[in-house]
């Protein structure tokens, strides 16, 4: 069975001005732009059905040309339902040319009870290209343990490798270990990739060894690893070379 | 059958913590482990997570290395990439990097021309413990499967012995805890032979172990390096 279509976005840059070269919607999303002002284009990804379910397969291409910028906004979180033995597939592969930027700080990503989800994001930088985002795992609607996740993040720059990790959280027990998880169920992390921050303000917020900044919350509740994210998204926000 | 008269020597003598590296001063993450809460009893349970998520990481590495340096030294610099790719945490890369060094320069002054030490030689950066114990493996002879049986035994040794500084535990119990790791440090060694592309190197992550290397690099009372 061939996979479904990916939902796509793809931005350029017009002698100075922004422009949406393709704009694909699929079963899972429909990308609506909300403005272009100057290099930058704002659009949103409205989920066009409730997702997501087993055997659904929701997939996403993001192109950023060349010194264009592009701010992806979610006006909903995705909630994952029970599978019931069924696996979901989420999925999103980023290409940033050099000079381009691309900001998502993503909506939770909610893994109920029963759910089975794979998730993987696939970002390839070309130098000068840089990527800002944000993303909140959330194992369980309130008062529920969750369902199993498995979430892979690779990222290059310039070809080499930048950021590569699998986080294994199918097996409740394993992912509750000391260390891994323990007792948290929400892990939040924003990542500035491509380009570095010239200092941390925060004991949290670690420089990767190419060029790239990762901050990780690991919480009780959503709400609480956002607010601990936040003041490093504006600084890194500011950070980004181009903002 | 190892082809090097040293090669079971030299296994037993990279995995004990009597090796002139450096490996007594790090606890393997225990020791903010311990400042966050964490008891004995879950002792074990820790050394399993390690095992499964850095453990096999550094593992396969390891095995990695062990190969580039025997067949192509100059493919050692991939490894290491891939390996800082993984590892997010600016405070594990500099604690790795430290144990890499102390390796290092026991193969510099006992293997000076063998073509892994002499390509690290060539680095700026430390190599990562797993790309060095790989390098030193080889020079000494070790197999394959003794270097990713060395690298996981040395992380389980690392944290068990740390223990015994940083909380009140019996050495016997403490000793108990390794052998009982037997099953799940096996089948990682299993899983670190079956990879053969640097690019397919496992990253398994575990986030509150980078979290507490990150507290410990700026707590101001500390025992432990790492």
């Amino acid at each position: 069975m061939s996979r479904p279509a990916p939902a796509q976005v793809s931005v350029a840059n017009r002698q100075g001005t922004a422009q949406v070269t393709r704009l694909a919607t699929s079963t899972f999303v429909r990308p609506r732009v909300l403005g272009v002002r100057g290099d930058r284009v704002s659009v949103a990804l409205v989920a066009a059905c409730a997702t997501l379910l087993a055997g659904d397969d929701l997939r996403l291409e993001i192109d950023v040309g060349p010194d264009s910028c592009l701010e992806l906004i979610e006006p909903s979180g995705t909630v994952a339902y029970d599978c019931r033995g069924g696996r979901a597939h989420w999925s999103a592969v980023i290409r940033v040319a050099e000079g381009g930027r691309l900001l998502w700080p993503a909506a939770p990503f909610v893994v109920s009870h029963g759910a089975d989800v794979h998730r993987s994001t696939q970002i390839e930088l070309a130098p000068g290209g840089t990527v800002l985002m944000r993303e909140t795992l959330v194992l369980g609607r309130s008062g529920e343990v969750g369902g199993s996740l498995r979430a892979s993040l690779s990222a290059t720059a310039g070809g080499a490798p930048l950021l590569v990790e699998d986080l294994d959280l199918t097996d409740d027990r394993r992912r509750s270990a000391p260390g891994v998880l323990g007792t948290a169920r929400v892990l939040a992390t924003v990542a500035l990739l491509g380009a570095a921050p010239s200092e941390t303000a925060h004991p949290h917020e670690t420089l990767l060894a190419g060029p790239g900044a990762l901050r990780r919350a690991v919480t009780q509740h959503a709400h609480d690893a956002e607010a601990a994210l936040d003041p490093t998204w504006e600084r890194w926000r500011q950070a980004q070379p181009g903002a | 059958m190892s082809a090097e008269p040293t090669a079971e020597l030299g296994a037993l003598l990279l995995a004990d913590g009597r090796l002139p590296t450096g490996s007594y001063s790090h606890s393997a993450g225990l020791e903010p482990a311990v400042r966050s809460g964490l008891t004995v009893e879950q002792i074990p349970d820790y050394l399993e997570a390690r095992l499964r998520t850095v453990g096999l990481v550094e593992a396969t590495a390891a095995v990695l290395a062990r190969r580039q340096a025997a067949r192509e030294p100059s493919g050692l610099a991939g490894v290491q990439a891939a390996l800082l790719a993984r590892t997010p945490s600016a405070a594990l890369r500099t604690a790795s990097g430290l144990l890499g060094r102390g390796l290092q320069r026991l193969g510099v002054r006992l293997f000076p021309d063998h073509p892994g030490v002499v390509e690290l030689s060539r680095w700026q950066d430390a190599p990562l413990r797993p790309v060095a114990l790989g390098v030193v493996g080889a020079a000494v002879g070790m197999d394959e499967r003794q270097v990713a049986r060395a690298s996981l035994y040395d992380d389980l040794q690392t944290v068990t012995a740390a223990a015994l500084k940083l909380l009140p535990v019996d050495p016997v119990e403490a000793t108990g805890w390794v052998l009982d790791s037997a099953a799940v440090l096996e089948a990682m060694v299993g899983r670190a032979l079956a990879v053969h592309d640097t690019a397919d190197l496992p990253a398994l992550a575990a986030p509150v172990v980078e979290q507490w290397s990150l507290d410990h690099e700026t707590s101001s009372r500390r025992i432990f390096v790492a």
